[in-house]
């Protein structure tokens, strides 16, 4: 793609995608230009209240993970296991392994169902010239049921271990309501391994596509989980590709460092510079040399090099980590089938205090904080949401980006910026689904 | 999987939103059902797709923005309605039921009976409890639902 200087011509750019929704997250793209001009050039994100916090408050700490879960309903397993840690680190609740193991794995389930879906549902439909995936199953049925397929598997593993494929009921403080048996292990197990020549059939189709992604590239900081030598989701300190030492997740706030910011009702982050990303790309960037040997070999295929800051590779991040989480998820069955699953149920008592829990969803670092009385009844929340911390990324990435393209039509120019912005997988409006109909 | 299924759409959070998700949970509640199963699948509507393959008849239960008065249940297929959402595709959470059933229906796994039940909401702001409106309706919206898989 051409990164050359706009040429000035005598034409009025004025774009704006507005996301319709009635309530909460949506974000608009706003782009005015004239005679090459470039006037207005806007991320909007005209986000309602965190109404969610409020919600947990007065509440036990025997409920909080099932109320998050309902925050969104592509990261549900993410929101209610920064819920569980928080909740264990508050009240000094130590997990088994075997419960480390199956939350694990339920966890990757969730990345390889949101990668799944993103990349096959959203991506795809940009780089074949289609208006969505309804088309593109038409145009490209093989690729998209390879997708589906996908996706399915990673419900699969997030039904038989959270006990249902969105907003998990068996996931509680300091363990499981109700454990998988060793034959849903098994089941999961088959179901994963013919996962991995689907997965090789999608990157071979993006990478035949990625040339179409534009080349754009602007540095920035990367903020993700580190724990030397794992590629994690769920466990580690916060690392940054700005800093040589990890941050300890009690002190995210100092991090985030979040604020209001007039193009937007949603907070804002910034930490070592003007903005940071998080997300698929952020966490290969600080922790590729711990991937698992398909993960890798997919990554070096796709000559995908750590360090690299174009945003729109953030996408083929997603499919190395699909790599990723299958081989991962192999290896812990493996490991639990060998050892056996031992019946364990928690007995937490709760007590006073303050927690923190951080992990990954599938489009960058959630924190959730909470604080509790000495009857575990929740007392102050704190939710910051991967989103948001791209949010202040994405603005400035537009900065960068639209000088560079402005000499192009305007459709062109509104769906690269679409493609920008989607490349971030952001979580918009995710917490309403409504259908709105006209009868015909 | 069986070949009927009941599903339940929306946010239980967002007071009316949440329709869906409170006539599923009394349903589970009331009847066993060895041939249908009934389903609560939040606000991921693309997880929908995997629950129309080898079914013969399913039933969807939503919050729909439909024009009538708050609380008016209407039955209707995916073929009565155009959706009215506008949907720049920014994001995956922007998901829509009957774009996930065109999918179903492109890629011929979706059953030869789909019913929707809309259900207009008064208010679907931030709150865990329904409107007047549609609480007090809760057990028609069972009954008619009860009615059209004859459980």
């Amino acid at each position: 793609m051409s990164t050359a200087a706009p040429t000035i011509k005598t034409k009025t750019i004025d774009i704006n995608v507005r996301h319709v929704t009635r309530l909460e997250g949506h974000g608009n793209i706003v782009v005015r230009a004239k005679d090459g001009v470039i006037e207005k050039n806007e991320w909007q994100v005209p986000e309602a209240p965190r109404f969610f916090e409020a919600m947990v408050r007065g509440r036990s700490f025997e409920d909080i993970q099932t109320v998050v879960s309902r925050i969104c309903g592509i990261c549900s397993v993410t929101h209610s296991f920064g819920a569980l840690k928080a909740i264990e680190d508050a009240m000094d609740i130590k997990v088994s392994a075997q419960t480390s193991m199956l939350r694990l794995l339920t966890h990757y389930g969730e990345q390889l169902e949101s990668h799944a879906l993103h990349v096959g549902y959203l991506v795809a439909p940009d780089l074949l010239n289609q208006k969505s995936v309804v088309p593109l199953a038409a145009s490209h049925e093989d690729l998209v049921k390879t997708v589906v397929a996908i996706h399915r598997v990673g419900n699969l593993v997030m039904e038989k271990i959270g006990g249902r494929k969105t907003h998990p009921i068996r996931l509680l403080p300091g363990g499981f309501s109700m454990l998988p048996s060793e034959a849903d292990l098994r089941e999961l197990m088959h179901e994963l391994e013919d996962t991995i020549p689907r997965l090789e059939t999608l990157a071979a189709a993006i990478a035949d596509l990625a040339g179409g992604l534009p080349s754009f590239e602007r540095e920035t900081e990367y903020v993700a989980l580190v724990n030397p030598p794992t590629y994690p989701f769920y466990e580690g300190q916060i690392g940054s590709t700005d800093l040589n030492t990890p941050t300890p997740v009690a002190d995210f706030e100092s991090v985030v460092n979040e604020y209001m910011h007039p193009q937007s009702t949603a907070k804002w982050c910034k930490w070592h510079r003007e903005s940071y990303a998080v997300g698929a790309l952020a966490r290969y960037n600080l922790n590729a040399d711990y991937l698992q040997p398909l993960a890798a070999g997919a990554a070096h295929s796709f000559g995908l090099k750590k360090g690299v800051c174009n945003p729109f590779l953030n996408n083929v991040a997603q499919v190395v980590e699909c790599f990723q989480v299958v081989e991962r998820s192999l290896q812990l069955i493996d490991v639990l089938l060998s050892t056996g699953i031992t019946q364990e149920r928690p007995r937490v008592s709760p007590k006073a205090g303050v927690g923190v829990g951080a992990v990954e969803a599938p489009r960058g670092i959630l924190f959730h904080k909470y604080e509790f009385d000495e009857d575990g009844i929740c007392t102050r929340a704190n939710l910051c949401i991967p989103t948001n911390q791209n949010h202040a990324n994405i603005q400035l990435d537009f900065e960068a980006f639209v000088p560079q393209i402005i000499d192009r039509d305007q459709d062109e120019v509104r769906h690269l910026m679409e493609m920008l912005v989607r490349s971030y997988d952001p979580c918009i409006s995710c917490s309403t689904h409504y259908l709105n109909v006209e009868f015909v | 999987m069986k070949p009927t299924a009941i599903i339940g759409m929306g946010n239980p959070l967002m007071s009316d939103e949440g329709i869906g998700i409170h006539v599923i949970a009394r349903l589970q509640q009331t009847i066993l059902a060895d041939r249908t199963d009934i389903l609560d699948l939040g606000t991921s509507g693309m997880r929908a797709l995997h629950e129309l393959e080898g079914r013969d008849v399913v039933v969807f239960v939503d919050c729909a923005l439909m024009g009538t008065e708050p609380g008016t249940i209407r039955r209707f297929t995916p073929e009565d309605v155009e959706t009215k959402k506008i949907q720049p595709r920014l994001s995956l959470h922007e998901g829509d039921l009957l774009n996930t059933i065109a999918l179903a229906k492109r890629l011929g796994t979706a059953p030869e009976r789909i019913v929707i039940f809309g259900i207009e909401p008064k208010t679907i702001d931030p709150g865990e409890t329904l409107s007047p409106a549609l609480a007090a309706r809760l057990d028609q919206y069972v009954a008619t639902v009860r009615e059209e898989v004859a459980l």
